[in-house]
This record gives C-alpha cells, structure tokens and sequence, in this order.
C-alpha cells in the first residue's frame, strides 16, 4: 500500500483493463494464442506467436524466479522520493519474463523463488515481486 | 560489378560538454560546429564540394532548437543533393544507421561520395531529467516504465547475472573502466584522459549495483563527419583509406528483455550478426586486430566481445583484468577509450567507433597505435544488444 499517487502511471486501453482489473482483484494474467497456446507479455490483443490465431485470456500462478535484479540509485526524475529501490527480471513458472520492482531489501541471490504482489497507490495497481522466504518492505 | 564502399577522410569535435545553457549571452551552435567538421572533413578526404551527393545524417537531440536539421545543413552549407538528405534514428544504432544511409546511396550508385554525420547536445540536461525520456526508450512504456528503469540499471542486471553465473568479481568487470582510461590517456579526442587506478573505481558510489559512477557513461556531447566514398573514389586519391569489408545487422524481435525466458546476457542479436559479418569477410575472430563496441557500462563491453568470439564465453572480466583486452593485449578493446573515458554523446557514438577504427587503420593513431593493425570491427546496438550491427573494416595502404 502507498500513501500516494504513481510518479508514472501505466494508461490503460480498453483491451489492457481487462488485466488491471485482474491484479485490483489480486490475479496476475496474460494472453495466449488460442490454437499455438504461446503466451506473451504485456498481454496484447494479438497472438505474436500466429498473427491469425484467436486469442484467449489466461490466469498465471504469479511464481517464479528472480532472474536479475539492480538497485537502483540514480533514478528518473519522477522516481526521486522512492529511491533507492530495486527493479529484477523474473520468470514466472509458465515460461514468462516479466519485469517489475523487487521489494526484499536484503540478501536476494539469484534464481530465488519469488511471488508477485500486487502494490496500490492512491490512483491505480500496481505489482511486484519478492523472495518467497523474504519479509516485505 | 558490385561496389565496395570506403571511408576515405574524418573530421571529429572532442567529447566533451559544448552545449551552452539556454539563458547564456553567448550560444553554441550546433549547426556552426558541424559545418566546421564538414569543411574540414572534406580537406582530409581530399575531395571537393560537388564531389558529395548524400547528407546522411543523425537526428539531434531534442534539446537542438533548428529541426529538419539534416535539410537545413544541406541548405547552410549549399550542398544540392542528387542521393539523399536524411536524419536516422534508432536509439543507440542511431550513428550506425547514418553511415548505413551513406554506404547504401554509394552501393545503389545514387551517390560517388557521401556524408555520414551529426552532433548530439545533451550535457547540458539534467541526469534526472534525461532518464525521464530514456525510461521511455528502454522499455514498455505502461508495462516496464511505471517501475522507474533506466537504459543502465538493464547493464546492471546484465552484471548480476555474468557475475552469478560465471564467477566473475567485481574488481575484474571494474578493470574495463581502468583499461579504457587508460587508452583514452592517449586520445586526443576523448573527454576523460587522467588515468585511474582499481581502488578509483571500486571506491566510488553506487549507481546501479554493482556499477559505480565510474562504471556508467559520462555525460557528452560530440561532432562527427565521415566522408564516405566509392571505392574506385578512394583509390584516386593516392593514400591510405578504410575498405568496409562487411556489414551484418540483426534484430532479435525484442525490445528490451524477451518475455521468453532466455539467456539475457548471451547478446543473441550480436552473435548473429558478427558471425554472418565474419563470414562474408571470409575470416573468422582471431583475424580481428582491435574492436570498437558499443558498451555503454563495463559489463556491456565484456558481454559483447564474448557475444562476437573474440574472447571465450565466460573469460572476458578475467582477459580484461589480465591486460588482454589492452593495447599490446591479445586483442585491444575500445582503444579510444570507449563510452566511458571517450565520450558518450548516444545519438552519434557509432560514428566515434569509426573515427577510431580509421586512425587505427591508417596508422595515424599515434600512441594508442594498434601494432600493424589491418582489420577492426565496430558494432553498434539497440536495447540490450537486442540489436546489432556489425561492421568489418580493412585499412588498404
């Protein structure tokens, strides 16, 4: 939870609400092709795997495994009162890379498991990640 | 008959910081300081005026205030054009794609001679302030941008993981940062020339852990013109030139990071392209003498030189902290002294990567000399290296 608005909220269209709304109610999920089953992310209302196929929403278990991370003390301007703060790449159980923000502040070795929470400001959801046997900031 | 395209004359500003604020009585023009390099490129190519018909430029950054400043050079140095007046774009490719607008004019036979130019003004910024826009560059603007990342904090996490899954130490990615001062020590065109030692390095703050000040790029501005010629030009003219030998580009389909989980730091992109640019020159990468990459961080630059073979995947922070990668060093990287002690003005780095590569071919490097350097490579990128264009370069005496 935060106390203020996102420095740099995401827009939202009418086919990507379809996956805010999912994470406001604490799901975490993507687009696949209907016919090739690829998944992608951000979701897109196209499959980039076949460009003809149907595509179909998909619920991910929001589990993976920190890939990367960085913390990060020069930040962009509208990022000022946060930092520093970390941002990691990780891959999710179903074979998505996803980045994000990385909330544990202490030891995070790679290729830990993480889940991904869901994180609100006053205006908007947002997520991010930390280490399943780490304690959130 | 095919054409082959040659670099036959440079003219380059020092990086460093040009640009002048906007409240101050007396401005830096980028438009005057260009047409400067244009005239005396053009002297050291030993060509004439109507010899060139490409203007092949780079876009200026937002903060230049003359725009169609391609169209507008051509119209301030009155320069008619039969080949093409252009500004490419593409991130940190941007240099490259303008010295490929250039080479591609000569080999459609639009153009004898062309121009591969630009300047890029930006120190004048704020740090905080740029990443604002770069944010936005580097990723998904709703779905990675919201995080707060920057271009550098991707080479940061692309350390991390070289680190965790090579062994490599801290100290051994930091010695890049000293290497490359030290050539820069000996490049007249560099901005950073005073050596550091490791501790330097090390002791400075974090940026982007584990990176360091020293270990991210400087804040920069720059001027380079190329003169860019037919090879049959080039051989007209009596005295030593740069024959482009190859070229390769590839682009992944990504922008930034995959969504499918891959192996982020093998620089997929660059390894296409190098190995198709090594095969169209019918060598391989033991045949490369010196290489300028794009590396805008430390790490980039041992990840890329291992991406295009010339160093074992796994071993470049430990060739680099060896002295391998140094002048005299089994193969000298960033002889310039690269992004870090070179200069970093993004848009026309690339073009920086030339100017070394032809002082180096000519044999006019002075002390940064690669003993009897006859081959040299550039490379160029996009995101993460998600992109790639490579170019093999032959100095022909």
């Amino acid at each position: 939870m935060r106390d203020y608005a996102h420095p740099y909220p995401p827009r939202i269209s009418d086919f990507t609400k379809t996956f805010w709304h999912a994470l406001d109610d604490g799901r975490f999920i993507t687009t696949r092709g209907a016919r090739s089953g690829g998944l992608t992310f951000p979701p897109k209302p196209f499959s980039p795997h076949e460009w003809g196929e149907p595509i179909e929403w998909t619920e991910l278990s929001g589990q993976g495994k920190l890939y990367s991370w960085t913390t990060m003390y020069a930040v962009p301007a509208a990022f000022q009162r946060e930092a520093p703060y970390r941002v990691c790449v990780v891959d999710l159980d179903e074979g998505i890379r996803v980045v994000t923000r990385l909330l544990s502040d202490g030891a995070a070795p790679l290729d830990s498991p993480i889940e991904l929470v869901v994180i609100r400001y006053t205006d908007c959801t947002s997520f991010a990640a930390r280490l399943l046997s780490g304690a959130e900031t | 008959m095919s054409k082959t395209v040659a670099i036959i004359g440079y003219a380059a500003l020092p990086c460093g910081k040009w640009q002048t604020p906007p409240e101050a009585e007396i401005a830096t023009l980028e438009h005057e300081v260009l047409a400067g390099l244009v005239i005396e490129a053009t002297a050291d190519a030993g060509i004439e005026k109507r010899d060139i018909s490409s203007l092949c430029l780079t876009l200026p950054r937002e903060y230049t205030r003359q725009k169609y400043f391609g169209t507008f050079m051509a119209s301030y140095l009155k320069l008619a054009c039969t080949g093409s007046v252009s500004e490419a774009l593409g991130n940190g490719m941007t240099g490259g794609l303008a010295f490929e607008n250039a080479c591609n004019d000569i080999l459609l036979g639009r153009s004898k001679v062309a121009l591969a130019m630009g300047i890029n003004f930006e120190s004048q910024a704020k740090a905080a302030d740029l990443m604002m826009s770069s944010m936005r560059a580097v990723g998904d603007v709703d779905f990675q941008a919201p995080f707060g990342i920057s271009p550098i904090a991707w080479g940061a996490m692309d350390a991390m993981r070289y680190m965790h899954e090579t062994g490599a130490t801290r100290e051994q990615i930091a010695s890049v940062a000293v290497k490359n001062r030290a050539h820069a020590a000996l490049n007249p065109l560099a901005q950073f020339r005073t050596p550091l030692t490791l501790a330097e390095v090390l002791n400075k703050p974090p940026i982007v852990s584990p990176l360091g000040l020293f270990e991210v790029p400087p804040r920069s501005d720059g001027a380079v013109c190329l003169v860019l010629a037919e090879e049959d030009v080039a051989r007209g003219l009596g005295k030593p030139y740069v024959r482009i030998r190859s070229r390769a580009f590839y682009h992944e389909g990504v922008h930034q990071v995959s969504d499918e989980p891959n192996d982020m730091i093998a620089l997929n992109a660059l390894e296409i392209a190098g190995s198709s640019a090594y095969e169209q020159a019918g060598i391989g990468p033991g045949d490369i003498d010196f290489g300028e990459l794009y590396a805008a961080v430390t790490i980039m630059e041992i990840l890329a030189s291992e991406a295009l073979r010339l160093i074992p995947r796994g071993q470049g922070a430990v060739w680099a902290a060896q002295g391998r990668t140094s002048l005299g060093g089994t193969i000298p990287l960033a002889t310039s002294g690269g992004l870090l002690s070179r200069g970093h003005p993004p848009y026309i780095t690339p073009l920086y990567s030339f100017v070394e590569a032809v002082d180096q071919l000519r044999g006019t490097a002075g002390a940064r000399q690669v003993a009897s350097a006859e081959l040299g490579l550039t490379a160029a990128e996009l995101g993460n290296y998600n992109a790639a264009l490579v170019h093999i370069l032959e100095g022909i005496h």
